[in-house]
């Protein structure tokens, strides 16, 4: 069940009955509603799953209380262990293990030594990724005792499993939701409105910029070697606001979704293409990740203590296990390590924080230099992007030097049967309104939002790639 | 939580008032199409006189020369659907019937398309805009499973196929952007490919015993007068299963049997479809079988 799908349209409006109307007593009441929902909808992707999810559940539920009753440091950090290793083992085996043998394998192949991997027949649980980061964070937070373990276990559930974040995020903190998911929520018009915002501003980025933008992605990426230069370059662009429409939009809907349900969700985009540096692009670019790894694992390594090269070390293991979590494969590696690479000239300079103030533009030479900036980011963020969407490293070189060498910027017509050129209208116009509107959290709040609300309806049925349907990118993830 | 239900019975209304609103525009732009395609200018045609009039899928599209029988004196249009089935060549032939078409012979080509009798939805949907503007269309629809929304449901149709009759294909009905389907009176010739597919596998397909479009255009046929001539097209050398036009032959005694007239891969685009110079070889044959006096 998808957030654009018709049977989540109809999901959604029954749980939200039942939930204010039915079960509204009590917060047990509520939450248990809640861990029904959330599993019947996880079992619509694949049920055998959901045992999965139930044992990675409560082996944290389990080990968090006892790293919290244990009255020795061994037994403390028996429990410690036990989670991580396991559920990291869960995720190394049904995400990683195949890459690695094949990797390996692929090693000893070239090292003159015969070999042929043996490879696992197994599907990738949907949502591993995000549920095993929400369980670590929660028994790494009771480690090292910045939080209390939970001992209600359906409130627990509730904070790994909650349908909205389950299966793409946001990846939540459990000093965020968890007090949230402990006591009963009341019914509030203004935030249920900026809800039902959210999920339509989503469902437009999702079905009308990203899913668009990627039928003329994939013809391009697809055939790219046939393509020119402009060609290429336009496929990047493209590809770089689907994934942003894609995911943004994923979030943007699960935000607005559980602010249905009155709770909140951390905030996990805001508007990373205005960004003026690549810092700054990942303080914005899916925040809940990055800062779950900027607190687990950069800060845990040093962060930006310690001399020049440990810092630099730091930097570039935070950006490629952060390319690794996206997928088994050596692209999203690149992916990271070439992030680091942007970011090393600010680490070196300590100017990573910039650029931290609201962006303001004026006629005058600063509000130039601010362009400039955020046009540049953009376009290393672009060349990123095509070690992120090719399918091998060599692809993306390839990709990368056929805009070079080709130098034929022609209008072309792809195998798609439509122009190289034309969303180029749609994607300005979206930028302008998401330019409009950086301040807040979605375009349709202010005056005559009904009306602003209408037009995007509109967009939606009229514009919307409906035909074609698209998963989620990181659903996959 | 009252204002709350207030407000988004608000926002369905203005669903519903935008999809009824723009299923109007739809509609109504595609009720000017004139140069588009061949269901968009049959469906908004007047009375025509045509000697003969061929039908099918992409094997009668690439395969029968118009040219060549307007060339002998016969008015000639090539109404052969890429990727279409019988289901649309069925509905597409009752529309010229329901203009008053004057039609003295139909050319079928029913052979592989002989297997269904589902709706091929990529040109299905290109008659969907009309579905309230014709009873034909609406009858025709009336037994597929999805009837209900796209009849009822205000713009589902253009959602449900936004590829075929969306945005994208109503702006340029709109600023009557012209294709190049209706060239060469209908018939789209195909180039010798390099890399074209050669080989066929059609081992595990079986005409049905008794296509009920096939019926349907024999019958049409049949009440208006019209000679129908029904025909299997050539295919490449390579075909795994080519006893299937046998089965064909077999189930249906009166489709005429043109599948090795042409043979060669030279003269072949890609192994079910003959490039120009093979469709020329293949029209002469059936000029002068049926034609010649």
């Amino acid at each position: 069940m998808f957030f654009n799908s018709i049977a989540f349209a109809v999901f959604l409006p029954i749980v939200f009955f039942l939930y204010w109307f039915v079960f509204n007593k009590t917060k047990s009441t509520q939450n248990a509603l809640l861990i029904i929902a959330s599993y019947y909808f996880y079992s619509c992707w694949d049920w055998r799953f959901l045992f999965l999810l139930v044992f990675s559940t409560f082996l944290d539920y389990y080990t968090g209380i006892q790293i919290e009753k244990g009255k020795t440091e061994n037994s403390r950090k028996f429990w410690f262990w036990l989670s991580i290793l396991v559920n990291l083992g869960f995720l190394g085996i049904f995400k990683y293990y195949n890459f690695f043998a094949a990797s390996f394998s692929d090693l000893l192949n070239t090292a003159g030594l015969k070999s042929s991997p043996i490879l696992l027949n197994v599907i990738l649980p949907v949502g591993i990724s995000f549920y095993t980061f929400h369980g670590l964070s929660y028994v790494i937070d009771i480690y090292y005792k910045r939080i209390k373990a939970e001992y209600n276990f359906v409130d627990y559930s509730l904070f790994v499993s909650y349908f909205p974040l389950l299966v793409a995020g946001p990846i939540e903190r459990a000093t965020h939701l968890l007090p949230q998911v402990k006591i009963k929520r009341e019914f509030n018009f203004e935030k249920a409105k900026e809800g039902v915002f959210q999920i339509i501003w989503g469902l437009v980025k999702k079905v009308v910029i990203a899913d668009t933008c990627a039928t003329y992605a994939n013809a391009i990426f697809d055939h790219y070697s046939s393509m020119n230069s402009l060609s290429l370059i336009l496929g990047a662009v493209y590809f770089a606001f689907q994934i942003y429409g894609d995911f943004s939009g994923y979030s943007d809907i699960a935000l607005g979704t559980s602010k249905l349900f009155g709770l909140d969700l951390l905030r996990n985009f805001n508007y990373p293409y205005f960004s003026r540096d690549i810092a700054e692009f990942w303080r914005r670019w899916h925040i809940s990740l990055s800062s779950w790894f900027r607190d687990y694992l950069y800060i845990p390594l040093g962060g930006s203590k310690g001399g020049i090269w440990m810092k630099i070390r730091n930097t570039f293991i935070i950006f490629v296990v952060s390319g690794f979590w996206h997928g088994a494969n050596w692209t999203y590696i690149a992916w990271g390590f070439i992030n680091a690479v942007y970011f090393l000239p600010l680490l070196l300079r300590n100017s990573n924080r910039n650029n931290i103030d609201a962006i303001q533009l004026s006629w005058n030479f600063k509000s130039v230099k601010t362009i400039t900036s955020i046009l540049m980011t953009f376009l290393i963020t672009c060349v990123a992007w095509v070690f992120f969407r090719a399918k091998t490293i060599n692809d993306a070189i390839l990709y990368l030097k056929h805009i070079v060498t080709n130098k034929n910027f022609s209008f072309q017509y792809l195998n798609n049967e439509r122009y190289n050129y034309e969303l180029l209208l749609m994607i300005g116009l979206f930028v302008l309104v998401e330019w409009n509107n950086r301040a807040k959290i979605e375009p349709f709040s202010g005056k005559n939002s009904m009306m602003k609300v209408a037009f995007a309806i509109m967009a939606i049925i009229a514009f919307g790639t409906f035909s074609d349907y698209k998963e989620f990118i990181y659903f996959q993830f | 939580m009252k204002r709350f239900l207030i407000y988004t019975a608000k926002i369905f209304i203005v669903i519903l008032l935008i999809a009824i609103a723009l299923d109007g525009l739809y509609t109504c732009i595609f009720l000017q199409s004139k140069n588009r395609g061949k269901i968009e200018t049959v469906f908004n045609s007047k009375q025509q006189n045509y000697d003969v009039v061929i039908l099918g899928s992409s094997r009668a599209n690439n395969h029968f020369v118009s040219k060549m029988f307007e060339d002998k004196g016969l008015k000639t249009f090539n109404y052969g659907m890429s990727g279409g089935h019988l289901f649309e060549a069925s509905l597409l032939l009752k529309l010229m019937i329901e203009r008053k078409y004057s039609i003295k012979n139909v050319i079928l080509e029913a052979d592989l398309n002989l297997s269904s009798d589902h709706q091929a939805e990529g040109i299905a949907a290109l008659f969907l805009p009309y579905i309230h503007n014709s009873q034909t269309i609406k009858k025709h629809f009336q037994t597929q499973e999805n009837f209900n929304e796209l009849y009822y449901v205000p713009f589902y149709r253009y959602i449900k196929f936004d590829a075929k009759i969306g945005f994208r294909e109503t702006f340029f009905t709109a600023i009557h952007k012209k294709t190049n389907t209706l060239d060469n009176l209908g018939y789209h010739p195909l180039v010798k490919h390099k890399n074209g597919n050669m080989k066929n596998n059609i081992i595990n397909l079986n005409p049905l015993p008794k296509n009920k479009y096939y019926e349907e255009i024999k019958n049409i046929c049949r009440a208006n007068n019209i000679n129908f001539i029904a025909v299997m097209t050539p295919m490449c050398e390579n075909v795994k299963g080519m006893n299937y036009f046998d089965k064909v032959k077999k189930a249906y005694p009166e489709i005429y049997n043109y599948e090795n007239v042409v043979v060669e891969n030279k003269y072949f685009s890609s192994c079910g479809h003959m490039n120009d110079d093979g469709s020329k070889i293949f029209t002469a044959k059936i000029l002068k079988d049926f034609f010649d006096k």
